[in-house]
């Protein structure tokens, strides 16, 4: 098969991925017993035909083949519908929440890929910091980044008194940086030293290439590949964790309009987050593929 | 630290403390302990767990070793029975994702055909999304309670033992043996039940080890969310939550869960990876 079909046909698995998880959301979604509707009556007082002229404006009275072609339809027009619950369009509150998410996620990944990377380079040209890099490695596997959250409230807000616990970045960020810098920065230590040893390294030495640009040109990039398998890895924490310490520390982000609309049953919420968050995974992977067959010769 | 991913110590030791290692025996001895406490469970509770007294929000004190939370309860009572829940469900939902993953990945690849395939296929992409975005989706969906999570869980964490399975398959049927066993005419199923089946229970065990410390911290984490286990069960996630509404009066009341499930994780997540160094038959070393 030819390159160009290759990525093409990991294309349209995520396609095909991101389109079955859409419905069946939808219909998961529309076939347990429970609406909007019900959720508003428990929180006031609704008569039984109010509840029935709202199941009627709101489109909740036709069943979910309907309510799928309808909603599958304006969803091509880019219409993500409205919000059972604010009345507000859905692609407004995603195209606010998007923002908050990207940029921690963005900063969290920053982080991470910084520290690791970092960490790796000092750990192969400093031996003794290897003890660093596995101290964090282990960081990584056994502390949950929701655990880290947590006391990360306790001693900066409640012990510290630094920052206002709620709605700020700075901190989620870092913890989900020093989770993704935990989990490449070992791996990619162990690839920087068994290429540090390879043939061509000693040619290129022997030929009198300056250390530096030994290690940016020639050794980082090779040992990149040794890291690129667990971007699939990285990026499903990234998102799970990104949601995650949104709701911990109050960021109006994706996760936390998720978390919300799950709660209050407001479907088209739950439907336009997920579709967008899984979208982001897919995108994500799809493009660390790429990556990946840009890097590595042996992948084409 | 240094050495609890790197040490392999040589040689074949015999006792099960040598063959875990260091970091291995306090994750054993940490999960002996948290499965003590859960079994024991209401023998050990000095309250009721959710019977109010008439005090709130007191400090640590000899009766009372973990306080009293927001509305008068007893917080070491209603820790205890959290790990109850949190070990149960954590245990139930592995074994589910267990079953499913790899019971019906192996009898994929043993039946074969289209149906097959696209079993597999799925449960290839589906791994790739976060398991918590999988698991809030489908409590969404089949609604919360013990039982609703326990299965969301089991769900969400199916793929990841589907792909050890097939990828066991995928390399023990490239192995000589099996090259053997067809040529004297084995069936395909026997060829994956009889012979790569056993040669997959390591690999799966330990897929097993590594995922349950994570169940159960996505456990809390939807608990804490508000779409856990039924709202008066005292969970971690929802101790944490009651707690964290005080935290500036009360800082215990979040500290206590906290640290039962970073230590909890913790020990679990040392065995497991102390599980893995000794069984993935990938290194060579161990």
């Amino acid at each position: 098969m030819s390159r160009a079909g290759r990525i093409g046909g990991a294309a349209l698995r995520q396609i095909i991925l991101l389109l079955g998880i859409t419905i069946a959301v939808f219909v998961l979604l529309r076939v347990v017993p429970g609406d909007a509707v019900d959720v508003m009556a428990s929180e006031g007082d609704i008569t039984v035909a109010q509840e029935d002229l709202l199941r009627r404006t709101l489109g909740l009275d036709i069943g979910w083949p309907g309510q799928l072609l309808a909603w599958g339809a304006d969803a091509l027009g880019g219409d993500l519908g409205t919000s059972l619950r604010y009345g507000q369009p859905v692609s407004d509150m995603v195209w606010a929440a998007l923002p908050v998410t990207l940029g921690l996620a963005a900063a969290g990944l920053a982080i991470g890929l910084g520290l690791g990377v970092a960490l790796a380079l000092l750990a192969m040209l400093r031996p003794g910091l290897a003890a660093l890099v596995d101290a964090l490695n282990v960081w990584s596997i056994v502390m949950p980044t929701f655990c880290v959250g947590l006391a990360g409230i306790l001693v900066f807000s409640v012990w510290l008194g630094w920052l206002p616990s709620l709605g700020h970045g700075l901190v989620p960020a870092v913890i989900i940086g020093l989770d993704i810098g935990g989990q490449i920065a070992k791996p990619l230590m162990e690839d920087l030293r068994e290429t540090a040893e390879a043939r061509f390294v000693t040619a290129l030495r022997s030929r009198g290439v300056r250390r530096r640009a030994l290690v940016w040109r020639h050794l980082l990039p090779n040992s990149l590949t040794a890291v690129l398998p667990l971007a699939g890895l990285i990026v499903a924490g990234l998102v799970g964790g990104t949601l995650t310490m949104e709701v911990l520390f109050g960021l109006p982000g994706l996760g936390a309009l998720l978390l919300d609309a799950i709660l209050g049953r407001d479907y088209p919420v739950v439907q336009a987050a997920v579709l967008v968050l899984s979208a982001a995974v897919i995108a994500a992977n799809l493009a660390t593929e790429a990556m990946q067959r840009a890097l590595d010769p042996r992948v084409r | 630290m240094a050495g609890a991913l790197t040490a392999t110590p040589a040689g074949r030791p015999k006792r099960l403390g040598g063959w875990l290692g260091g970091w291995g025996q306090l994750g054993l001895a940490i999960t002996v302990l948290a499965v003590a406490i859960a079994l024991l469970g209401p023998a050990l509770s000095p309250f009721d767990p959710l019977a109010p007294s008439g005090r709130r929000l007191l400090p640590p004190s000899s009766d009372h070793w973990l306080g009293l939370d927001a509305l008068g309860r007893d917080v070491l009572s209603r820790l205890i029975t959290g790990t109850q829940i949190s070990i149960a469900v954590g245990l139930a939902a592995t074994l589910m994702a267990f079953a499913l993953g790899a019971g019906l990945g192996l009898l994929a690849c043993a039946v074969g055909g289209p149906l097959a395939w696209l079993f597999l296929g799925a449960m290839d992409l589906l791994r790739t999304l976060p398991s918590i975005l999988l698991a809030l989706v489908l409590v969404a969906a089949i609604g919360t309670g013990t039982g609703p999570v326990t299965f969301a869980l089991g769900l969400a964490f199916a793929p990841v033992f589907a792909r050890v399975a097939r990828a066991g398959y995928l390399r023990e049927m490239g192995s000589g043996y099996v090259t053997a066993a067809r040529g004297l005419g084995a069936s395909r199923v026997r060829l994956v039940l009889v012979h790569a089946a056993p040669n997959l229970v390591g690999p799966l065990l330990t897929q097993a080890a590594i995922i349950l410390p994570r169940v159960i911290t996505k456990e809390a984490v939807l608990s804490f969310f508000g779409v856990g286990a039924a709202p008066e069960a005292p969970t971690w996630g929802r101790l944490i939550a009651e707690g964290t509404r005080f935290v500036e009066r009360a800082p215990h009341l979040v500290l206590a869960p906290v640290l039962a499930l970073a230590v909890v994780t913790l020990g679990l997540s040392l065995l497991g990876d102390a599980t893995r160094r000794r069984l993935d038959p990938n290194r060579v070393a161990g």
